[in-house]
């Protein structure tokens, strides 16, 4: 957790009262400005769809988030709230007259409280308990949610989904969002104010109680409270920023299918979320970041991107269950003894080769791939941008050779990158 | 006499064909420090999971202050101003010392499930569980998560964690189970001091911290209560002896 700042014992209340001043503005300033800037550095269209996707997926992991890391429970469900408010802002785009009297930054909120609604029909009866039955229950009301996209067309528009268009809401100060780069600034303050809105929530009473029914759910009981009602409240607040997340997804694609409801939508959030870690606030934002550039980037260049992403979540959860946020946390103590000049020599000689090594599995992969599955007479393959036949046996031998010799140094030198980052983590000694 | 503050009738629970507490009556007053002993599965802890709703008993009545406790669940219970405290530490693990404590101040400070607060911006809560944090001695512990603190410091902890809510009735189970004398002293010291002028209810195997804390003691052996009475009366009394304390006082020494 983000408040386990170590203060001065002597003058506790009064050393965190200043820090947290600091600690509380100093992020949200930075992300604005990042925020309001990223435009003007990836000035291209294709880059701006990229960023709108990330912040929609921000929004919707550090949702998932207020369940899984914070509350404890586990959802294979999700995507239903983001969906179904989602589709509610489709409706609500196409009920002409009063969408024309809305100015479309707003609309999400309607999202927001249609995810909120579906969220408390469940949660009435799904947060009676966390853990197996939890997770089945979500598993459960997922599937129903989106089995009934076919069977209730007038809602959920069936197989084609339902489409409208984002321009008809009233000019919001002369603005008509045809522009891509104006949508990016639509969802970029929602992107804020949620997150904003959802790391105070962990600073309420209710918050801070969904962390300690997540640890303890026995204990919270004989503190007085119901460790069923402070899941239903989670549940619900989570539902609301999922439905804001659909919202927003509604204003970006202007349709909606079944594919925004189904278990894939749901297992793809869980995902960037673990990735992410879920133990950080903003372990989600990282997941999010770095799954969409998996996602948008790495399609263009493999077909097989899926497979990396799946490769490196199951590498996440086995070796690094804190997530990429786990990882980088995991150096502040470091950083904190001084000690990161220790680390950067170790570092380049494991992991350069590592990355190499990666990277040529990775090519054989893709060589294997290619004879398998490329079209009869298409020998060349383009990989790291050399040109080659892949029937050739020189680049099945030098592909083999770099990636045994980079992962044979790769484990040799990670004894002494263990050493030193032991040697790191403790005060005093040799730096 | 006025209402007690805990009262059992008849009290009886069955996990299946076995009897595990036969018909337990027991009244303890306001402000008594009241300590249940015996040995090794007489039912102990069992008694204790019936008074706060773990388990539902199979027969009798609970009385808080007078008022029914049968039905209601844990947390009702607690705000009722009833507390305890478990024999396997039972604490927040994950979060910090002094999150435990502001838990633990939460709904008795009003705070119920209120969203619209932050619990850093509250000076109320955040002196309290200072206070408590104090009276624990647990303050340079502070910031740790409580599931790096030592044994005796969780146990501390977690006796704190139980009288935060202001609850009047306290109940501890084996408070001083697997500690050293240094410990237990601490410990016992601290039950002393933070269950002032209120009624406490322990389960102990430590005569020692007994009869050094209890105003009354009552013996339960297989699911009933053979004596009840103060520390010297029951140390004097002859069933007790034979089937517990005699063999549990040779031991000591």
């Amino acid at each position: 957790m983000t408040d386990q700042i170590t203060t001065d014992p002597t003058k506790p209340s009064q050393r965190m009262r200043a820090g947290s001043m600091t600690l509380t503005f100093g992020p949200w300033i930075v992300a604005a400005v990042l925020l309001a800037v990223l435009p003007f550095i990836f000035t291209n269209n294709s880059s701006i769809t990229i960023m709108n996707q990330m912040w929609i997926t921000v929004i919707f992991a550090l949702a998932y988030n207020m369940l899984l890391g914070q509350g404890g429970m586990l959802s294979f469900g999700h995507a239903v709230y983001a969906g179904v408010g989602g589709f509610a802002c489709m409706h609500i785009m196409n009920a002409s007259d009063f969408f024309a009297a809305l100015p479309l930054p707003v609309l999400p909120v309607f999202g927001g409280l249609f995810g909120m609604g579906l969220a408390i029909i469940v949660g009435s009866f799904s947060t009676r308990s966390a853990g197996t039955v939890f997770a089945m229950i979500s598993l459960g009301v997922g599937e129903l949610i989106a089995a009934c996209s076919v069977i209730i067309v007038a809602f959920f528009g069936g197989e084609e989904g339902v489409s409208g268009d984002r321009t008809y809401a009233m000019p919001f100060f002369g603005t008509e969002f045809l522009q891509q780069i104006e949508v990016y600034y639509l969802i970029s303050g929602w992107v804020l104010i949620s997150a904003a809105l959802m790391y105070l929530w962990s600073r309420t009473p209710v918050g801070r109680m969904s962390n300690a029914v997540r640890d303890n759910p026995e204990r919270a009981e004989f503190l007085g409270y119901s460790a069923r009602w402070v899941r239903f409240y989670s549940f619900v607040a989570s539902g609301f920023f999922a439905g804001v997340a659909g919202g927003l997804f509604a204003i970006n694609y202007e349709i909606l299918t079944e594919e925004n409801l189904n278990t894939t939508s749901s297992g793809i959030i869980l995902l960037v979320t673990f990735l992410g870690g879920v133990g950080f606030f903003f372990g989600p934002i990282i997941g999010a970041i770095a799954f969409t550039l998996l996602q948008t980037v790495l399609s263009l260049q493999t077909e097989l991107w899926a497979f990396y992403a799946g490769t490196l979540f199951v590498a996440t959860v086995m070796f690094f269950p804190g997530g990429l946020a786990g990882l980088m946390m995991m150096h502040v103590p470091v950083f904190r003894l001084g000690k990161a000049r220790v680390l950067i020599r170790p570092y380049l000689k494991t992991l350069l080769p590592a990355l190499i090594g990666i990277l040529g599995l990775s090519a054989l992969v893709e060589m294997v791939f290619h004879v398998r599955h490329a079209a009869y007479g298409d020998d060349e393959m383009t990989l790291f941008w050399t040109t080659f036949n892949s029937h050739d046996i020189l680049p099945w031998v030098i592909a083999i050779g770099v990636t045994a010799v980079a992962l044979g140094i790769t484990r040799a030198t990670a004894p002494a990158l263990r050493e030193a980052w032991n040697d790191a983590n403790t005060a005093g000694g040799s730096a | 006499m006025s209402t007690p503050a805990l009262e059992l009738s008849g009290l009886k629970k069955s996990f299946g064909k076995a009897e595990i507490i036969r018909g337990i009556d027991l009244s303890i007053g306001k402000s008594e420090r009241h300590a249940i002993i015996g040995p090794n599965g007489a039912g102990k802890s069992t008694l204790f999971n019936l008074i706060t709703a773990r388990f539902q008993p199979t027969a009798g009545t609970v009385k808080l202050h007078g008022e029914d406790l049968i039905g209601l669940e844990p947390f009702q219970i607690n705000r009722k101003g009833l507390s305890r405290s478990f024999q396997i530490t039972n604490i927040f693990p994950k979060m910090t010392v002094f999150e435990n404590v502001r838990c633990a101040l939460l709904w008795s400070q009003g705070y119920k499930y209120s969203f619209w607060n932050l619990v850093n911006r509250s000076r109320d809560l955040t002196e309290g569980a200072e206070a408590i944090l104090e009276q624990i001695n647990l303050t340079e512990r502070r910031n740790l998560p409580a599931g790096t603190l030592s044994y005796a410091e969780q146990r501390a902890l977690e006796i704190g964690i139980t009288i935060a809510g202001g609850a009047d009735v306290i109940m501890l189970d084996e408070p001083t189970a697997g500690m050293s004398h240094s410990e237990t002293d601490y410990i016992t010291d601290l039950i002393m001091k933070v269950t002032e002028g209120k009624t406490l209810i322990m389960v102990e195997h430590d005569m020692g911290v007994v009869f050094g804390l209890a105003d009354r003691i009552s013996v339960l052996v297989y699911g009933e209560i053979i004596a009840t009475g103060k520390p010297e009366e029951v140390r004097g009394d002859p069933k007790v002896q034979e089937a517990y304390l005699g063999a549990a006082l040779e031991a000591e020494h």
